[in-house]
């Protein structure tokens, strides 16, 4: 517990120093990874049901090589692909705007750094600290957030790519 | 010349004869004889009487050289004795002065700080705001800072009073009327409330007192709204307790939180091509919502059509009129006329997406730009002015930075919005692409 709140304050003191695209990044970044584990725990546990469902549905039709057939059997393709692929945009996106994001705070703490140049003169670099530091910290954070994301993201994008090729290949017309 | 000579020579004459003309005229040789006698004896007799004359006023002045002469001796005899006396008082004096020294002792330590706190004192109420009620106080402490003479009781008591009176009125909240000099120029009487030595207020807004001109003057720009708000119902306030937004270092905080810049005066600092990414912006925006709310309506009623096998007015209710119609031809003619049907659907799904791509691509290009124009106001700043006030940068920097942080903000929800209206029409146009024909299959079998 007190190991918890250690930590709650060593967070708490890295968002105070790095402004408030912090908090942008860190709500970003809970968004990509709950969509991620929510995209694991479906292809992972719940799509292999559906899938085992669709193919013994297929494999009890009577007619697999007609017209009406071939057409339903994209059609079942392509909704299995849909749920596959359902938010993978979304999530594609918010890796790559956290990056954005990070620019956007390295930004605003510039423009700190600037006006604390122009009310006080260049005199007293301590007062420009803030604004660096509102400069850097973000640019970090969002780097860590977009790399996090990205090897998670590629590897789901690949599971679901090879479940909707296992599907195809096991409804085959007889 | 001649004439000349001749004027001379008449003029000569006329005066010779005129001399003679005064003197009596002898008439015989013995008349001239005893006239020369009896002028004689006149003559000597005159001399006589001279000669007494200067004989006299030479015995007088010795006489009064002697008298002088006593004189000066008496002074030099009085000269001398007051030197001595002069001599013995300086001793005297040193001695005094000594005597001085060592009864003075300590207090001559204390005098010393006394003018030094006067010193300090009268510059710091000369800067109160509460001299703005009190004007005049800071003169009688800083006479007594200055003065080499030792203070009297009463100015030590003055000096007391001074400070204390200072110190009760720093936690008090007072209302007075005094002359407030406004941004135009002109000066008006107003009630004034102060609040202890941090700051004035009137009428809803700060006012700022100058120690230099010793005058109340309202400040050119006020601060914040969140600031200001809380002003109006602290002065309509006469008992219990109201927030106020106080200026803990009586003055320099207030006028550097006025300089702050208020959210329309940044927007102006990223210049023309900050109010071009505003304008990208506005219109992007509103055609995000008008794609959402289409593309909404347009989902729910394909949705509720797949499960509903007469055909409605939406894009998949139309390929499914257009498989009833032709439900009689071979199966090629179908597939080529569903097709069609599916292809002029499809753009009416996807308008407007391409637009939110360009939008979020174009929004931190142009801040770019803006921050290459910036920059570029920044180096022609360095070429006129040097590179010695950075302050005179500023403005160039804050276009640089400004139109940067307008791009990216734009960007940022564009491109958010971009990947959920795509993902939002790919959905719908994989219905209709790759489900519409599959979804009338099933319906047929049944």
């Amino acid at each position: 517990m007190y190991a918890l709140t250690g930590l709650w304050e060593k967070v708490l003191r890295f968002t105070e120093t790095g402004g408030p695209v912090i908090w942008v990044i860190a709500v970003v970044l809970f968004l990509m990874w709950t969509m991620i584990i929510e995209r694991w725990v479906y292809l992972q546990f719940i799509y292999p049901k559906e899938a085992r469902q669709l193919i013994a549905q297929w494999h009890a039709r009577q007619d697999t090589t007609s017209w009406h057939a071939h057409r339903i059997r994209d059609a079942w393709l392509s909704q299995a692909s849909v749920r596959l692929n359902a938010r993978m945009t979304l999530i594609k996106t918010l890796v790559a705007i956290c990056p954005l994001i990070g620019l956007l705070g390295t930004v605003y703490g510039m423009i700190g750094v600037f006006e604390a140049l122009a009310q006080q003169g260049s005199g007293n670099p301590r007062l420009m600290a803030g604004g660096i530091f509102r400069a850097t910290m973000p640019t970090m954070a969002g780097m860590v957030a977009a790399i996090s994301g990205l090897f998670v993201v590629s590897y789901i994008d690949g599971m679901a790519r090879n479940r909707a090729d296992q599907l195809a290949d096991s409804m085959p017309h007889h | 010349m001649k004439r000349f000579l001749t004027t001379l020579a008449a003029g000569a004459l006329m005066a010779s004869t005129g001399v003679y003309a005064a003197a009596p005229k002898a008439v015989s040789l013995d008349q001239l004889l005893d006239m020369v006698r009896k002028a004689q004896s006149a003559e000597s007799e005159v001399n006589k009487k001279r000669e007494a004359e200067f004989r006299q006023a030479r015995d007088q002045q010795a006489a009064l050289l002697k008298s002088v002469q006593g004189d000066l001796n008496a002074l030099e005899n009085e000269g001398d004795r007051l030197k001595a006396q002069f001599e013995a008082n300086e001793k005297e004096l040193a001695v005094l002065e000594e005597q001085k020294n060592a009864r003075v002792g300590n207090l001559g330590e204390m005098f010393g700080v006394v003018r030094e706190r006067a010193g300090n004192a009268a510059a710091s109420i000369g800067r109160s705001y509460v001299s703005a009620q009190f004007p005049g106080r800071e003169k009688f402490l800083e006479g007594m800072a200055q003065s080499k003479a030792l203070p009297k009781l009463d100015d030590l008591k003055q000096l007391w009073l001074e400070l204390t009176q200072e110190m009760t009125q720093q936690g008090k909240v007072v209302r007075f009327n005094a002359p407030v000099v406004l941004g135009n120029g002109s000066t008006e009487e107003r009630e004034v409330v102060r609040v202890g030595a941090f700051n004035l207020i009137s009428n809803g807004e700060y006012l700022i007192y100058s120690p230099e001109t010793k005058q109340i003057t309202e400040l050119a720009r006020q601060p914040a709204g969140r600031f200001l708000d809380s002003v109006a119902p602290f002065i309509k306030t006469t008992s219990g307790f109201t927030d106020l937004y106080v200026d803990p270092s009586r003055g320099p905080l207030l006028t550097v939180v006025v300089q702050e810049p208020t959210f329309k005066e940044r927007l102006d600092q990223g210049g023309t091509v900050g109010w071009v990414i505003m304008v990208i912006l506005a219109l992007g925006t509103l055609l995000i919502i008008y794609r959402i709310i289409a593309l909404t309506l347009v989902g729910s009623k394909i949705m509720a059509q797949v499960k509903n096998p007469t055909p409605g007015n939406n894009p998949l209710g139309r390929i499914m009129a257009v498989y009833a119609a032709n439900k009689s031809a071979d199966v090629e003619n179908l597939e080529l006329k569903l097709d069609e049907a599916i292809m002029k659907e499809v753009p009416k799904l996807e308008a407007g997406i391409g637009i939110i791509k360009v939008f979020a691509a174009l929004a931190p290009l142009l801040g770019l730009l803006g921050t290459v124009t910036g920059m570029i106001d920044v180096f022609q700043k360095i070429t006129m002015f040097g590179a010695g006030d950075p302050k005179l940068m500023a403005g160039g920097i804050s276009t640089a930075l400004v139109t940067t942080v307008q791009g990216i903000v734009t960007a940022i929800p564009f491109v958010f919005m971009h990947a959920v209206l795509s993902s939002k029409s790919k959905a719908l146009v994989q219905v209709l692409e790759e489900q519409s024909v599959g979804l009338i299959a099933q319906h047929n079998e049944k």
